[in-house]
């Protein structure tokens, strides 16, 4: 139990996936202009990275590594997660429209979301169980959030502030990220 | 309906070019990639075990499969004329799994030395922590029949690095794995050493 | 034919230059450039994909159905990446344990799927291989340089091939080691960017 636990705060803080893996760096700077736009991402990341996570580690498990063809695995994932995103798609706008309205327009965003291909790849590579796997993709799910959410509350109080041209929009947008990216550091050594 | 079946149609025949075409690719690349997964992880690993034995233990590997597993192994002759091996086995801490090359006498039974094998890490992880000569040379000399490789904390014999707990926990998980491998297989290795 | 071959070829060298004119593809941008021997490995890598799969795009543009053609695209553009992850596994190991999971990330930076759609899928294969070329080539030469820098204030050194050091500072130079560090990528990127918008766009 308190493995998992060291597991999920590791995902979440030391490895954060958008200040340390440097994966999802697209949405990163994309979407985070306007809080709201920020939220709407997180939690469609949320929902897609868990339900990804869970479905590839299935996936490679009990087909790719079964019928030892492993060296279709890039092709296998990226295209579980396409379908993936389509069906999630398909159904929210049919079943819950209220989740569809928040969430719709950043759902195809998500399929060239590196941070979800990625944790899919990292849940294989360090040979996670299926319950580590679950747990790690909802941790770092969860970073990712975290990360963009207070990402998105400094770049919308920079933006207030007087930036010299050259310096402005995406510019400063990565050296403030360096700058939360050094706070996010000090959980080095944590665990 | 005739759009759908052009779509389902290109689909398909695009998968499973791309499918053929990957194994041909694989097929031929499969021995190339094992000689260099020998020569950048393993052998650094083998060579500074067995730092002057006459014969080459990478070219003179033999493969051991059983039901539940394939073990390479890497044999050779000790200056004192005894028999020895070595195998790799892996551990897994939060940092993703650990290799372990362990080399056994198979006369006395006993470790020659362990080191650690080199793996893929994700750029950006912190890096894994150094090897720690002290660290694995706590292994030299034990018996692989009745030592508990754990670490002092859950019972066994092995000294954790400071600052590593999790690195050395997985490396003696590893070590563990190793002496039931040797023990389950040790009279096939006999057998093929021959 | 020729001058217009030249433009689109050259316009990834400079007015469209990933990832600095496009904002695309950033995540190996910042993870792999601890080195400028890994920059432009990835770079290489990213290339050899973006040429290809646009070409092939290019190719098949009037076969594929158009309600499945991002589907289509990223089968083209795995298989492609799928072939350089087994060549670099078979020739280039040292690189391939560098850049770990980058490699196969490569099917979903944004910048290949880009291209197919944006260009591939509506010029003829050879505008389309001078645009991948040309894309590839300008994001090889940004990772190097990204790399140059943070290399050289983070080691004192520069590395091309095989971890030899082309030059070094010597022992006595004092490295700025968080250039190395996650925190580094993000400010050198950003600096680099901000030295870039100082050169007037014509």
């Amino acid at each position: 139990m308190s493995d998992l636990f060291v597991l999920a705060i590791s995902c979440i803080f030391i490895n954060n996936i958008l200040l340390a893996q440097f994966l999802g760096q697209c949405p990163f700077l994309g979407t985070s202009k306007k809080m709201e736009t920020a939220v709407g991402m997180s939690m469609a990341v949320v929902f897609v990275l868990v339900m990804s996570g869970i479905i590839t580690w299935i996936v490679d498990v009990y087909l790719l590594k079964a019928l030892d063809i492993e060296y279709l695995r890039t092709v296998a994932f990226i295209l579980v997660i396409a379908s993936l995103v389509q069906f999630v798609e398909m159904f929210l706008k049919k079943s819950i429209p209220a989740l569809y309205a928040g969430l719709g327009i950043f759902l195809p965003l998500i399929t060239t979301n590196c941070a979800v291909m990625g944790v899919c790849l990292i849940n294989i590579n360090e040979e996670y169980t299926f319950l580590q796997a679950v747990i790690a993709s909802f941790a770092y799910a969860i970073g990712f959030g975290l990360a963009l959410i207070l990402f998105a509350g400094v770049r919308e109080r920079v933006d207030l502030g007087r930036v010299p041209k050259p310096l402005q929009d995406t510019s400063i947008g990565l050296v403030t990220a360096g700058i939360i990216a050094l706070t996010f550091m000090s959980f080095k050594g944590m665990v | 309906m005739r759009e759908m079946i052009s779509m389902i149609v290109v689909l398909t025949v695009l998968t499973v070019i791309s499918g053929g075409l990957l194994a041909a690719v694989k097929s031929g690349t499969e021995e190339q990639i094992e000689i260099q997964v020998l020569k950048f992880q393993k052998a650094p690993a083998i060579e500074s075990i067995f730092p002057d034995v006459t014969n080459d233990p990478i070219a003179d590997r033999f493969t051991i499969k059983t039901e539940e597993m394939k073990l390479q192994v890497f044999p050779t002759k000790l200056a004192d004329g005894s028999k020895a091996v070595a195998f790799e086995t892996k551990g897994t801490g939060f940092g993703g799994p650990v290799g372990l090359m362990v080399a056994v006498n198979i006369n006395s039974d006993k470790v020659i030395d362990v080191r650690m094998t080199a793996h893929a890490e994700t750029p950006g992880i912190g890096t894994k922590p150094k090897e720690d000569l002290f660290f694995v040379s706590q292994f030299t000399g034990l018996s692989i029949m009745d030592t508990d490789f754990n670490l002092k904390g859950s019972g066994g014999v092995i000294d954790a690095v400071s600052g590593a707990t999790v690195t050395s926990n997985a490396l003696c998980t590893a070590a563990v794995k190793a002496k039931e491998v040797y023990q389950k297989l040790k009279p096939e290795i006999i057998k093929q050493m021959k | 034919m020729a001058q217009s071959l030249a433009k689109e070829f050259t316009k990834g060298l400079w007015t469209e230059l990933p990832p600095f004119r496009l904002v695309l593809g950033l995540c190996p941008v910042l993870a792999v450039t601890k080195s400028v021997e890994n920059g432009i490995g990835m770079g290489v890598a990213t290339t050899f994909v973006l040429v290809c799969s646009n070409l092939l795009v290019s190719l098949l543009r009037n076969i594929i159905p158009a309600k499945v053609r991002i589907a289509c695209f990223i089968v083209i553009i795995a298989t492609f990446v799928t072939i350089v992850e087994l060549l670099m596994q078979a020739y280039a190991y040292p690189l391939f344990l560098k850049l770990g999971i980058f490699i196969p990330l490569i099917v979903v930076n944004c910048i290949v799927l880009g291209r197919s759609e944006a260009f591939a899928s509506k010029n003829g294969p050879i505008m389309s291989v001078a645009d991948g070329l040309g894309i590839g080539i300008g994001f090889t030469l940004s990772l190097g340089a990204l790399g140059a820098v943070r290399e050289f204030l983070g080691n004192g050194t520069l590395t091309i091939w095989e971890g030899l050091p082309v030059f070094s500072m010597g022992p006595d130079f004092l490295p700025f080691r968080f250039m190395l560090e996650a925190p580094g990528a993000f400010v050198g990127l950003g600096l680099m960017l901000f030295l870039m918008n100082l050169i007037p766009q014509k």
